[in-house]
């Protein structure tokens, strides 16, 4: 992945342009992540998905729990990742543990081992080790690291915790990169 | 009339055609599937058009009742409102006033019910019902029929025959758009061979652009079921197209048009995708079984459709029954091998194979000849084919016997 900032505004905001492997255009930032379930966006299949306008529409973002009841790591590497399951070749896939609809964290129930989430199949706990063997075989373009995610309510304490735990997580994820 | 019916090839009874109507110029054997509220659920007019449909049906009683008729007329018709630019047919509404509707009474009038949107009294008359479908503008419209369910027994079947015929005169007379739309006549009688014979006597004497097979698919058993078919066909004209109303699974379809006739409705295949089944040749597939959980293989290998050119039944699997998803990419499966079956036919009538690929699996004329061949017998691998099967195909002068265990 290349990202490269074109321009700067007399303030803080930039237009810049990503390149992606699997995309055959440069995307153009800001830009907006469609967002999926399951790696389709909702109600809009692959041959319908091409009338919307490109390159823009070319970046996706998935979270890997969707899949928590199936297809298995396994499977999904033998299908050959994320792009082939969906039958998106030339699109970037953007991995974010949450979603704001039916991935939502759920501090009370994360702890010192993994992240807690709130999904259409009940709260899941989810370790670093489990979140890398499914970035593995979903194979996105880009992925973000598995966070403890916390209001912004939470008192000082629970905030500092969540922080000390992200940057763990974060090296115990690169760790396990692909 | 508004239409041209040119055959194009036959086997024995079986013939491809080309119908010709205002909207598109269509290829016989065809099945259409139905968009109940001017939609097919799941999929949009351009998937629909990529995959090969040529009419798609539409439901009076569901239009009548939203958006209305009226409205649908201010705006140009239902084509224009659905941005279908191929051909529609558009039923009576009749048949689902009878099956929706518990205190529906029919009269001599016509058919009197309770409107689901307020309960006032309501009567739908064949002229009202010409009237309606000549403001929704389909190709093809209905006569209004008095439809029985061919489990009754009785003289209401008789009954039921003969007003199917003075209604249909009263639908001619009522019929403001005669070279736009096309009035199809429906054949009623039960199973009752002397009641459909004469049914089908008056019908033709009508004079009509097309003839409809009613009162079947509604639980019937199979052997009475394809024996009216085959006799309304036998006695139908040759030159004009012959519907058989409400079928059907792919083996019925194949029997059908064996014997005779040319286009065909049902929304099995669309209401079997949102309960997570697909068609194969095999017969079908349930993609809901955990079978499926870790299976990378596409639901129909022979199948050359968007869902199995791209989609592992592992991955359809997440998604029945939890994500809409899953519906739509079945549905639009299961139309697509609707589709292709309907093109098979044509082609294979055409071309002078249509018993070899139909019939006869494992024949080499068929591998060589069309990958996407659908050998319907594979269904019964173990040679049981069921035996209204046999005997219909007796009768249309194909020979399955080598598909037969006994």
């Amino acid at each position: 992945m290349k990202f490269a900032v074109k321009a700067l505004s007399s303030g803080k905001a930039r237009a810049g342009v990503v390149h992606l492997g699997s995309c055959p255009s440069p995307i153009e930032t800001p830009c907006l992540l469609l967002s999926t379930r399951k790696g389709l966006p909702i109600f809009i299949s692959p041959d319908l998905l091409s009338s919307l306008p490109s390159p823009d529409s070319n970046l996706l973002q998935f979270s890997p729990l969707h899949f928590s009841e199936g297809p298995s790591p396994k499977t999904i590497s033998s299908i050959g990742g994320l792009h082939q399951m969906v039958g998106l070749h030339e699109y970037g896939f953007a991995a974010v543990a949450r979603d704001s609809i039916q991935c939502l964290p759920e501090c009370g129930s994360t702890n010192k081992t993994g992240a807690s989430f709130e999904t259409p199949c009940g709260r899941r706990l989810i370790k670093p080790v489990e979140y890398m063997e499914m970035i593995t075989s979903m194979k996105p373009n880009l992925w973000a690291t598995l966070a403890d995610e916390v209001p912004a309510w939470a008192n000082n304490k629970r905030n500092k915790t969540s922080v000390d735990r992200t940057v763990k997580w974060l090296d115990e994820c690169i760790a396990r990169s692909p | 009339m508004a239409l041209r019916f040119e055959v194009l090839g036959r086997f024995n009874r079986a013939r491809a055609a080309q119908l010709t109507l205002p909207h598109f110029a269509c290829q016989t054997p065809l099945f259409m599937p139905v968009g109940t509220q001017g939609t097919i659920k799941g999929l949009t007019t351009d998937q629909l058009e990529e995959i090969g449909c040529q009419i798609i049906l539409g439901n009076t009683y569901h239009l009548a009742l939203r958006p209305t008729s009226e409205l649908i007329d201010e705006l140009g018709g239902l084509h224009k409102f659905m941005n279908w630019p191929r051909a529609l047919l558009t039923d009576s509404g009749g048949f689902q006033m009878v099956s929706l509707l518990h205190l529906a009474d029919i009269t001599e009038k016509g058919v009197t019910f309770q409107s689901p949107v307020d309960g006032k009294p309501m009567l739908l008359t064949p002229e009202e019902s010409i009237q309606i479908q000549n403001r929704i503008g389909a190709d093809i419209i209905m006569a209004l029929d008095d439809v029985v369910r061919t489990t009754i027994t009785g003289p209401r079947i008789e009954e039921a025959m003969y007003r199917t015929l003075r209604w249909v005169d009263r639908c001619i007379a009522a019929h403001k758009r005669p070279h736009e739309q096309n009035l199809f006549g429906i054949v009623q009688g039960g199973l009752d061979p002397v009641l459909r014979d004469i049914c089908v006597r008056g019908l033709v004497d009508r004079n009509l652009p097309g003839y409809a097979i009613g009162g079947l698919a509604g639980g019937e058993d199979k052997d009475s079921f394809w024996r009216v078919v085959a006799q309304c066909t036998a006695a139908l004209p040759e030159d004009k197209p012959r519907y058989v109303m409400g079928v059907g699974y792919p083996l019925d379809i194949v029997v059908c048009s064996a014997l005779g006739a040319d286009m065909y409705d049902c929304v099995y295949p669309t209401r079997t995708a949102r309960f997570g089944t697909a068609l194969v040749p095999e017969g079908v597939l349930k993609l809901k079984h955990n079978a499926m959980v870790n299976d990378t293989r596409p639901i129909d290998p022979t199948c050359a459709c968007m869902v199995c050119k791209n989609y592992t039944r592992a991955y359809i699997h997440c998604l029945v029954t939890k994500d809409a998803m899953g519906s739509q990419l079945l549905s639009y499966h299961n139309l697509y091998y609707m589709l292709q079956l309907s093109r098979n036919l044509h082609s294979s009538i055409v071309e002078g194979r249509f018993p070899e690929c139909y019939i006869i699996p494992d024949s080499n004329l068929c591998a060589s000849r069309n990958s996407n061949v659908v050998r319907f017998l594979w269904q019964f691998p173990k040679g049981d084919v069921p035996e209204w099967v046999c005997n219909a195909m007796d009768v249309a002068g194909i020979d399955i016997s080598s598909c037969c265990s006994s």
